[in-house]
């Protein structure tokens, strides 16, 4: 047998055909991208572990993922926070996690999506189930997992063709395969989804350029939000009850512990924000959740230099939008005493 | 650790760097490979490693004992000692839930109000592979059929040997610990054919498994709707692919990773979806399990010995006890038990009913074994009895309202799939990989290579677990 022939041939073939396929990608626009997984999050999560009441937590939706940056936060305040939140999640399943399994007495900030946050205490249902697996990856990683995210760094940061994207960005074989269709034996109702973020290693996520000077991109996400909200007009009604005794349970726990909760509402625009108006109203969700808690509270609406910000797929902002958002919360929660700026003291 | 993972990939190339390095003897490299495998295990969850260690101790034991005792009870004694200790650790880990929550529903059946809470024991990865594996070891060395290894290293690395520790192949004390007597060291061709053996591994798992029929049988195994035939049928033939493509697929790379190592590790798997019947797919499907099961249960349980009657009964606990070995659940037991009918089925028409195989009825009489192999796998993969029935019933069209949820796509993909592996298993039946590749130009070879390996690094996944490590 003449294997070595047939080893190199392999390799110069195998070399090739990568080349070629990471320079295809790369022709077509797309760029390194990390993954946004479970291993990535429990990096943050085991932070947590080590961290002194002076540091700070970020918890919720992607709202409080797009809307809070981590450098603007840390400029106004001294502290770079730990961000937890995760998309399409209620923040209720790390909300426990924190203030059951570890003894962080500092400030977490809860962002509170109605849609979400008031949604469900059904560990079965996604905006539960996601977080919680977050949560439980972490508790059960193995040593070989921790390795696995360590090694594959290098490689998401330097090869396009090792992005994770799913739907319409995903470029993975099983990715491209899904987007053949042949007949309509069974719709698939979702409009397509385009990735419009981009995350750093600790996490910070910027949106990506392309959703702010690109209308058709921007409207595209809008038409999922719409699906959502349509979908959720069928689904079972916001479950209120059950989310805020979950929720205010685990609150008094964590500020009889010393712990500093604040809770906001971040900005959303368009048809999304009417959305939220005519099927979680404020006053019967977001003000009796403040009411209830007695904790610090921020609305967008209630700040005028929030009211005119614009989201550009109405759910989100820009980047340069969330970094005046954060500086400017930053400064009105310092001067509220609602945190305390770090530097100065 | 997953040999389609990174960690591994680092792993791997420590070990072969220290191994044909020149810092060791041969002694230290057996001594290297031992560590390497106790760290391969214990980077999952490292406490388990003591469960090893506890196996090796008192097999060792029992094994050297077993060497030198004359006196029949207590050979018997020693014997004995190891299968409670193997046998425990199983019933324990493994069918501790089982057993408790099959005792309470006794209780509860006879009027006894009795609750338990669940034990919530962990599963020691390949607990089922390593105990059978060093089990074999007493057994053979109570019937003085191998002779005690020669040193506890020997023995300590046949137990642990990483290719092989966590999905088998099992294989047995003679075949393995006299390969760790003498120097090995692969040569050029061996090492560059265990490579390929691993890139194929890694193919059917990574591309074939979980790439093209993973997420088709999870949707349909999944769903709690009653289905429509065609995706009862599609989501069970693609269960069958997957589990093929796992399953062989880390053998294959077990194989090929030992082979690098220059340790020849026997076939697990000959095309089994190509078996003409019954007995012939379990000379061909998990072979180490289902050869230890022939010699370790159905002979003792008197085999073929003692008359028709006893070697049914025998044949069919041995399908039971091989179903459970498997999970502890009664869905297995039933897939066991479908199997050891049809074992029987088959003994009683080549009695009764016997013809002549040819070429033209053997791929017909192929794809019915490979159909009748199908509906045991909706056992096999239904978490409950529920899923299963309401599977089987869209299957054989007893009801006809069954939701549609597979797209056509995907109903072609899997068919494709599945249609051209169970031709490929035909085709290659009778000879071997080994035998192809010597018949195939190098460079065409290569190309083949090539392609699975760009297809490997496209698919990339996402570091999904064989589904036997949780066996």
């Amino acid at each position: 047998m003449k294997l070595k022939l047939t080893l190199i041939v392999a390799i110069i073939i195998t070399i090739i055909t990568s080349i070629f396929w990471e320079s295809y990608w790369r022709s077509q626009g797309f760029t390194q991208t990390l993954d946004d997984n479970e291993a990535l999050w429990s990096v943050q999560r085991e932070r947590v572990e080590n961290a002194t009441s002076d540091n700070m937590l970020l918890m919720g939706s992607s709202r409080v993922l797009f809307d809070i940056q981590l450098n603007e936060w840390e400029t106004q305040t001294g502290i770079r926070p730990i961000q937890l939140a995760t998309v399409g999640s209620s923040p209720l399943p790390i909300f426990h996690d924190i203030v059951n399994n570890t003894k962080f007495n500092g400030t977490i900030l809860v962002g509170a999506t109605p849609g979400l946050f008031f949604s469900t205490t059904n560990p079965e249902a996604q905006p539960w189930a996601w977080p919680q697996a977050k949560v439980d990856y972490f508790h059960n990683r193995t040593y070989a997992q921790q390795l696995n995210h360590l090694l594959s760094i290098p490689l998401q940061k330097s090869l396009v063709f090792m992005s994770d994207h799913q739907g319409v960005d995903g470029i993975k074989l099983k990715e491209l395969i899904n987007k053949i269709h042949v007949g309509n034996r069974v719709l698939d109702p979702m409009p397509p989804f385009h990735e419009f973020g981009e995350i750093e290693m600790d996490r910070n996520l910027k949106m990506k350029p392309i959703t702010v000077t690109d209308t058709a991109y921007a409207n595209s996400v809008i038409k999922v939000w719409q699906f959502f909200m349509e979908g959720a007009k069928n689904g079972p009604p916001p479950d209120k009850d059950a989310t805020m005794a979950f929720f205010l349970k685990d609150l008094n726990t964590f500020k009889a512990r010393g712990g500093n909760v604040l809770l906001l509402r971040c900005p959303s625009s368009g048809s999304v924000r009417m959305g939220e108006k005519m099927g979680l109203p404020r006053t019967d969700f977001w003000d009796d959740l403040v009411k209830q808690a007695k904790v610090p509270a921020y609305h967008f609406e209630d700040y005028d230099q929030f009211k005119n910000l614009t989201c550009p797929e109405e759910s989100h902002l820009s980047h340069k939008d969330a970094r005046f958002f954060t500086t400017e919360l930053a400064k009105i929660m310092i001067k509220d005493k609602a945190i305390t700026n770090k530097k100065t003291n | 650790m997953l040999f389609n993972s990174l960690s591994f990939v680092l792993f791997l190339i420590i070990v072969l760097a220290l191994y044909y390095s020149k810092l060791f003897n041969w002694t230290n490299k057996k001594r290297m490979l031992l560590l390497s495998s106790y760290v391969f295990y214990g980077m999952w969850n490292p406490p388990l490693v003591i469960l090893l260690w506890i196996s090796t101790v008192v097999d060792w034991t029992a094994g050297k004992r077993l060497a030198v005792e004359e006196n029949q009870k207590k050979r018997k004694i020693w014997l004995l000692l190891s299968m409670l200790v193997n046998l425990g650790f199983l019933a324990f880990f493994k069918y501790g839930d089982f057993l408790l929550e099959n005792f309470v529903t006794i209780m509860n059946s006879i009027g006894i109000d009795f609750q338990a809470q669940p034990m919530d024991i962990i599963l020691p990865m390949g607990i089922s592979f390593y105990t059978f594996q060093t089990m074999s070891y007493t057994i053979d060395m109570y019937k003085r059929k191998i002779k005690p290894a020669r040193t506890f290293l020997d023995f300590a690395l046949y137990v642990t040997f990483f290719p092989q520790l966590v999905a088998g192949p099992i294989v047995r004390a003679k075949d393995l610990i006299t390969q760790f007597y003498e120097e090995k060291k692969a040569t050029t061709n061996q090492f560059i054919w265990g490579l390929f053996l691993l890139t194929i591994g890694l193919f059917q798992k990574v591309v074939m498994a979980d790439t093209l029929l993973a997420d088709t049988s999870d949707a349909v195994f999944g769903s709690d709707k009653l289905l429509h035939g065609i995706d009862a049928w599609i989501g069970t033939i693609a269960f069958s692919g997957q589990i093929f493509f796992d399953f062989a697929g880390y053998s294959t790379c077990a194989i090929g990773i030992a082979l690098m190592l220059g340790i020849i590790l026997p076939d697990n798997f000959r095309y089994p979806y190509a078996s003409l019947g019954f007995s012939d797919l379990w000379k061909r499907w998990h072979i180490s399990l289902s050869s230890w099961l022939k010699d370790y249960l159905y002979i003792p349980l008197g085999g073929n010995r003692h008359g028709i009657t006893r070697m049914y009964a025998a044949l069919m606990l041995t399908m039971l006890l091989g179903g459970l070995w498997h999970g502890a659940a009664w869905t297995f037991l039933v897939w066991g038990g479908l199997h050891g009918t049809y074992l029987i089925l088959e003994r009683l028409q080549k009695r009764y009913l016997p013809f002549k195989i040819t070429k033209w009825n053997g791929i017909f009489l192929a794809f019915i074994t490979f159909s009748c192999v199908n509906i045991t796998w909706v056992f096999f993969r239904a978490r409950t009895f529920d899923t299963a029935w309401n599977m089987i019933k869209s299957m054989f069209y007893m009801q006809i309202e069954g939701e549609k949820i597979l797209d056509t796509f995907t109903i072609i993909k899997v068919s494709v799939v599945i249609a051209m592996l169970f031709l490929c298993h035909w085709i290659m039946r009778n000879t071997s990989m080994k035998e192809v590749s010597l018949r195939t130009s190098p460079i065409v070879l290569g190309v083949v290579w090539a392609i699975m390996t760009f297809l490997i690094i496209i698919a990339q996944g996402s570091g999904e677990q064989f589904i036997y490590f949780q066996f």
